[in-house]
């Protein structure tokens, strides 16, 4: 049987090896597009929309010996060498052809549900890959290099990288360390510190282990790059520290007659400060993003060195750099989220009640305080009092309706009336998913009126006063019954209050 | 995958009929939170559809909600999905904002600033997975080839990535057997306004480039092409007279021998790095033409004579007018860089928030935008290579040994990287699936 699964289709793979896979299962719990039977056709992104689609189980996927001689039992790990162990068999002419001959094009999917890989449009296109796929994603990291702590589950990724651990490592000047040579040389191109080392007679690179295209003779001794140049090589401190570099610096050239002459060395640096401070005045100035600065010059520190010089340094520039651009809106960053503040939080990080009292939501959405309050703060300000219900709209609160009679002539929004429905809407999103208050989750979602104070009939967008017009949201429902089908599998997983832990959410999970 | 849009009688039936309980407020953001953060990325595809074919039929509620319903389940420092869905929020908003005035981007500029990196950084930036890096390998053997023989090379190096690209090609040029040729690289002084942005010139790019030739004995010059009038972004100027004055000065004075300063025993190298994107391919004005600006520029490349052309970008057909399959493509290709960056940079690593904001900054400007401020019009490789062939182009093959040095380049980056050969291109592949592709032509009848 199992040397069927070679040669055989789909689901017969998994269901004849009494494999229940978990993709088989999963499939037909959802109502989706495809099983892993059917050919996606016309996607984008699909490899090949004729390939068939094959889903094997863990089970398969992880057995070393899969393919099984038929005459003896005797397991192989690979096709061509279970074909050799046939013929040995001396088998009459007929059975010695294979069964079929399957030209087709076969792709794989991951058993694993939450996957990318599961959803047939993100197939991959060898056995060999998707078993290397589900070793290293899912599978247990057995092999450990011993020289770094790295991990590997699958043993070739473990043996490759043993190979090269350690044995190439390229110095910058400034520090930083390289194991790549191109990443290495493009840096070298660009870093403050080859400006002084171009006056240097000799300059070298450090190779534990040179390696064939490496050829060139000279050696950098690592002696010449101390902390002091990597100071003034790395994204430039302020004004005052370069100065401070600078008399350390002259002095240190240890293998240097010829010194580059300071002036450049002050020019280059304030220049480079100058474009600093610019950068970072112009960034204050964009109030919205004025802790993208911040995090900018974290960031600075944070990626821009490997080599510790630097890091003893970081916390007083970070913190230096976020006393100078300091946000306006820093309340506005979510603590969730650290760094990019035009990023969409999630809604929960605003601790306050989801449900405001009724009526009070209209005070909360006074038009936008400051013109810099991010696309995020509105709509977690929306999803705490729930946002399609409220009176004042979703977008509205963006600062989006400048006036409430403001015509605007080129488009047509067409004032849709909240449900009064809620039968309608209850169904909702699909997302009737009964958690704890799963009923008022529906509420939520849904923003029915009766829960936030005075119905209201209309909800446009520019606030035109139009009256509850066209019958009930026909694109709302279409939307939630074409979700349902996919959703049907999150809300079936919910309803037992928890699921079942297939969905851990980490991984790009498609169709199930 | 066409969304289906049934009538409105639809009959749903309540799941639960107590729907007016007292809420509990925090409480549910969290289950709300568990649950919807559980939608896989079919179900996301999905809402985004639906956003999308809400705002085209102007269904603002659908809209909202389905919004509102996004941004719980997106966060940039989430898993993939949630990064991504993210970004295409955010430009859904920013195309509902857009076709509503506010007094925040009534001056017609609401894109956020990006950051503006130092080279070093960028430096790094280009090789964190080797999206770029990929083209450069293969861009940089193929003209290591091509100028064989040759004492003195001029690129004309039209790209995004600021001169990235050449250190290693530097390099490699300063280890040749015959010695190096004198290097002379052009740069237009405007190029598209996307990142990666530098926080300085294109002069001290040149610069340092050139200390570092200096510092491999390679002769090398460096040229900042065209004086570009500063159109200042009053509102006077339409978005359409502005690009057309960007293609003008492509056209008249960055494709231009004198400006170039074209010398005859020059090798000259055009080098189109995620460049030709950004050319318009509507028809030209004239009625009777039927060749478009991205054409006219190609020919103007041809009647330079170049002795090689290398044209690296990404492998996605983003060039639609319909909203929705723009949607759907740009999900269905753009996972694979964030797939990538997941697999070894941690969740809150500001070098991958980074580069995803990139990305974002690509996707809202698909999304978001129309007409001539849409400058993102990406072709895919089969369609671009056919361009060039209807234009007179032949293609170079790789030859095995930049393959070999691609395949040496890709087994130093996470083991997903990988790269097949489809008729004329190279393409780097991300799990199987096509990313960036790599092709070299010369013009039919090169004078050598």
């Amino acid at each position: 049987m199992p040397a069927d699964m070679d040669n055989s289709s789909v689901m017969n793979d998994s269901t004849a090896s009494g494999d229940a896979s978990a993709s088989s299962s999963g499939n037909q719990a959802a109502a989706p597009p495809t099983s892993s039977a059917k050919k996606k056709r016309n996607l984008p992104g699909m490899p090949d929309p004729d390939a068939e689609v094959i889903a094997l189980s863990p089970k398969t996927l992880l057995a070393t010996n899969r393919f099984v001689c038929e005459i003896c039992n005797k397991g192989f790990q690979r096709d061509q060498n279970l074909q050799l162990h046939r013929r040995g068999h001396n088998l009459p002419w007929k059975l010695r052809q294979r069964s079929s001959k399957e030209v087709k094009k076969r792709v794989y999917v991951c058993p694993e549900l939450t996957c990318v890989h599961h959803d047939p449009s993100r197939a991959l296109g060898d056995l060999t890959g998707i078993k290397k796929h589900f070793c290293r994603k899912h599978g247990e990291k057995k092999w450990k290099c011993d020289k770094c702590s790295k991990k590997y589950a699958v043993q070739s990724d473990w043996k490759a990288h043993s190979k090269i651990c350690g044995t190439r490592e390229y110095k910058c000047d400034c520090g930083t360390l390289f194991s790549r040579r191109d990443s290495f040389i493009t840096h070298r191109a660009f870093c403050d510190a080859l400006a002084e080392e171009s006056a240097k007679a000799q300059t070298v690179e450090a190779l534990p282990a040179p390696t064939a295209d490496d050829e060139e003779p000279k050696l950098q001794t690592l002696a010449s790059s101390s902390p002091p140049p990597s100071v003034a090589a790395q994204p430039p401190p302020p004004a005052a520290l370069a100065s401070s570099a600078l008399p350390v610096q002259n002095p240190e050239g240890p293998e240097n007659p010829k010194q580059s002459p300071a002036p450049p060395q002050i020019l280059e640096e304030t220049s480079v400060v100058t474009s600093l401070t610019g950068s970072c005045g112009s960034s204050s100035s964009s109030s919205s993003h004025g802790s993208t600065s911040s995090s900018v010059f974290a960031s600075l520190f944070a990626s821009s060195t490997t080599s510790g010089s630097m890091q003893s340094q970081t916390p007083e520039f970070t913190d230096l750099f976020r006393a100078v651009a300091r946000p306006e809106n820093a309340s506005e960053v979510v603590a969730s989220s650290s760094t990019e503040p035009i990023s969409l939080c999630l809604a929960t990080s605003h601790g306050s009640s989801i449900f405001g009292t009724a009526g009070q939501e209209r005070r909360q959405y006074a038009p936008a305080p400051q013109p810099a309050m991010s696309a995020t703060a509105l709509l977690q300000k929306a999803a705490q009092i729930g946002a399609a219900a409220t009176n004042a709209s979703l977008l509205r609160g963006f600062g989006i309706v400048s006036s409430a009679s403001a015509s605007s002539g080129q488009q047509e929004w067409s004032g849709r009336g909240i449900e009064s429905d809620s039968a309608s809407l209850a169904a909702g999103l699909g997302l009737g998913l009964p958690c704890d208050g799963g009923s008022s989750l529906k509420e939520l979602m849904l923003g029915t009126p009766s829960v936030f104070g005075p119905k209201h009939t209309t909800l446009d967008l520019l606030g035109l006063g139009m009256a509850a017009g066209g019958g009930p949201s026909g694109g709302f429902s279409a939307l939630m019954t074409s979700i349902g089908g996919g959703l049907d599998v999150a809300a079936a997983a919910a309803a037992s209050f928890g699921g079942s832990g297939e969905y851990s959410g980490k991984d790009m999970g498609r169709g199930s | 995958m066409k969304t289906e849009l049934r009538g409105n009688n639809t009959p749903i039936s309540l799941q639960n009929p107590n729907l007016f309980d007292s809420p509990q407020s925090s409480i549910l953001s969290g289950a709300l939170k568990g649950c919807l953060g559980s939608l896989d990325g079919a179900c996301i595809e999905k809402l985004l559809l639906h956003c999308a074919s809400a705002l085209e039929s102007n269904d603002v509620t659908l809209a909202q909600q389905v919004m509102w319903v996004l941004n719980n389940v997106a966060s940039p420092v989430g898993d993939p999905n949630q990064r991504l869905t993210s970004w295409f929020l955010k430009a859904l908003i920013s195309r509902v904002s857009r076709v509503c005035p506010t007094p925040m981007n009534l001056n017609g500029n609401s894109s956020p600033q990006r950051r503006l990196m130092t080279v070093t950084e960028l430096a790094g930036y280009v090789d964190l997975i080797p999206w770029h890096r990929f083209g450069f390998c293969a861009s940089n053997s193929a003209i290591f080839k091509a100028i064989q023989g040759y004492n003195k090379v001029h690129i004309l190096d039209l790209s995004i990535t600021h001169c990235m690209q050449w250190p290693t090609l530097i390099d490699t040029l300063a280890k040749r057997p015959e010695g190096p040729p004198s290097v002379r690289i052009s740069v237009p002084s405007w190029r598209p306004p996307v990142p990666p942005l530098l926080n300085v010139s294109s002069e001290e790019v040149g610069q340092r480039l050139g200390n570092f030739a200096k510092f491999k004995d390679v002769p090398f010059e460096f040229n900042v092409i065209g004086e570009q009038p500063t159109v200042p972004s009053s509102p006077c100027i339409s978005t359409l007279e502005y690009s057309s004055l960007q293609y003008d000065f492509l056209l008249n004075q960055v494709l231009n021998p004198s400006t170039l300063k074209l010398e005859d025993d020059e090798a000259l190298v055009i080098n189109c790095q995620n460049w030709l994107r950004y050319l318009p391919d509507e028809q030209n004005n004239g009625a009777s033409q039927e060749i478009s600006c991205r054409d006219i520029f190609l020919n103007r490349i041809k009647d330079l004579n170049p002795c090689i052309i290398t044209v690296v970008d990404e492998d996605s057909e983003l060039d639609v007018s319909n909203l929705t399959s723009r949607i759907t493509t740009c999900f269905n290709y753009l996972w694979i860089p964030f797939d990538a960056l997941e697999t070894f940079l941690s969740k809150d690593n500001s070098q991958r928030i980074e580069y995803e904001a990139d990305i974002g900054h690509k996707i809202e400007n698909i999304i978001a935008f129309e007409g001539t401020q849409r400058i993102e019009r990406l072709e895919s490789g089969t369609k671009f290579s056919q361009r060039m062939r209807n234009n007179g182009f032949f293609s170079v093959p790789f030859c095995e040994e930049t393959i070999s040095e691609v395949k040496f380049l890709l087994d130093e980056h996470a083991s997903g990287w990988g790269m097949k050969k489809e008729d004329d291109m190279l393409v780097l592949t991300w799990k199987g699936h096509n990313s960036v592709y790599a092709t070299a032509w010369v013009p039919c009848g090169f004078d050598d």
